[in-house]
């Protein structure tokens, strides 16, 4: 039991997103390739999460997603799809997903993961 | 009437033996990065133009903790803020430093080489993470009002990224 308490907090505000190594596929649009991400949000800090897709130098590349901001309640998962055009696939470089922090009068920290296409 | 029993105890084991089967256990390790927010900061206010983190100044140092269950998969990058996210209107300009150092690990050996290994670059600091397992990291930032004026009254905040990529 004191174990589950001194765990608890660690694990209260935390944001992953996976897989790690993401793999472009063909899509059922004509020159459209789509990938599939899954985000968990155990931030209880935050409700909703921006993504991006970046080349190698940190320039953004068009994508086309349901959302650009999604909404992942505290404590759930939320995949979603990822469609670039198929020219973009060299330069796709980083799928990011970024925390947006509430206007709180507090300091926090904003968290962002960015998945790697190898 | 025995032997019949042995023989029929026998015969059975050989059935059982014969439909025993092995039940597979498949498992994906999935390499991941957990970024958690360990302790959110607090500015401490030493004197009329300087807010800070730091502890001996009253302020509570921000702490990010990495979670990575991949080793040499990812780099750590923290970025202490250059700007406030909330404060009153100020007329003067912030000079902001700030500092990132690995606050505690979870496999002192693996991971005793960095903080003397770590990259940093304007604010932000970068790491290596070439193990897996868990590294906290605590930031310090200031803030200090143009030409040692005084802060207007109010609430400031400012908020540290941290950012973990996939290498």
């Amino acid at each position: 039991m004191t174990l589950l308490f001194l765990l608890t907090p660690f694990f209260a505000f935390a944001h992953e997103m996976t897989p790690t190594y993401p793999k472009w596929q063909l899509s059922y649009l004509d020159g459209l390739l789509v990938t599939e991400m899954e985000m968990f949000n155990k931030r209880s800090d935050v409700d909703y999460y921006e993504i991006a897709v970046f080349d190698e130098k940190w320039n953004p590349i068009p994508f086309v997603s349901s959302y650009k901001v999604y909404k992942v309640e505290y404590l759930s998962r939320v995949k979603f799809e990822i469609y670039i055009r198929e020219r973009d696939r060299l330069r796709a470089e980083y799928i990011c997903s970024k925390s947006k922090l509430r206007n709180e009068d507090k300091t926090s920290i904003s968290s962002m993961i960015c998945s790697r296409f190898k | 009437m025995l032997k019949r029993a042995i023989i029929v105890g026998l015969v059975s084991l050989g059935a059982f033996s014969a439909y025993a089967e092995d039940v597979p256990i498949t498992g994906n390790v999935q390499s991941r990065c957990i970024i958690s927010v360990d302790t959110p900061g607090v500015y401490g206010n030493p004197n009329a133009y300087t807010l800070t983190t730091a502890a001996a100044d009253g302020g509570v140092q921000p702490i990010v903790r990495y979670d990575v269950t991949l080793a040499d998969a990812y780099y750590a990058q923290i970025t202490t803020p250059t700007s406030f996210a909330q404060s009153p209107s100020l007329s003067d300009t912030v000079t902001w430093t700030g500092s990132t150092e690995v606050s505690s690990v979870s496999d002192a050996t693996g991971m005793g080489s960095y903080e003397t290994n770590k990259t940093t670059f304007g604010q932000t600091t970068q790491y290596d993470l070439t193990v897996s397992g868990s590294t906290w990291f605590k930031s310090t930032s200031t803030a200090t009002y143009g030409g040692n004026k005084a802060f207007p009254g109010g609430t400031y905040t400012a908020n540290v990224e941290a950012v973990c990529i996939a290498k």
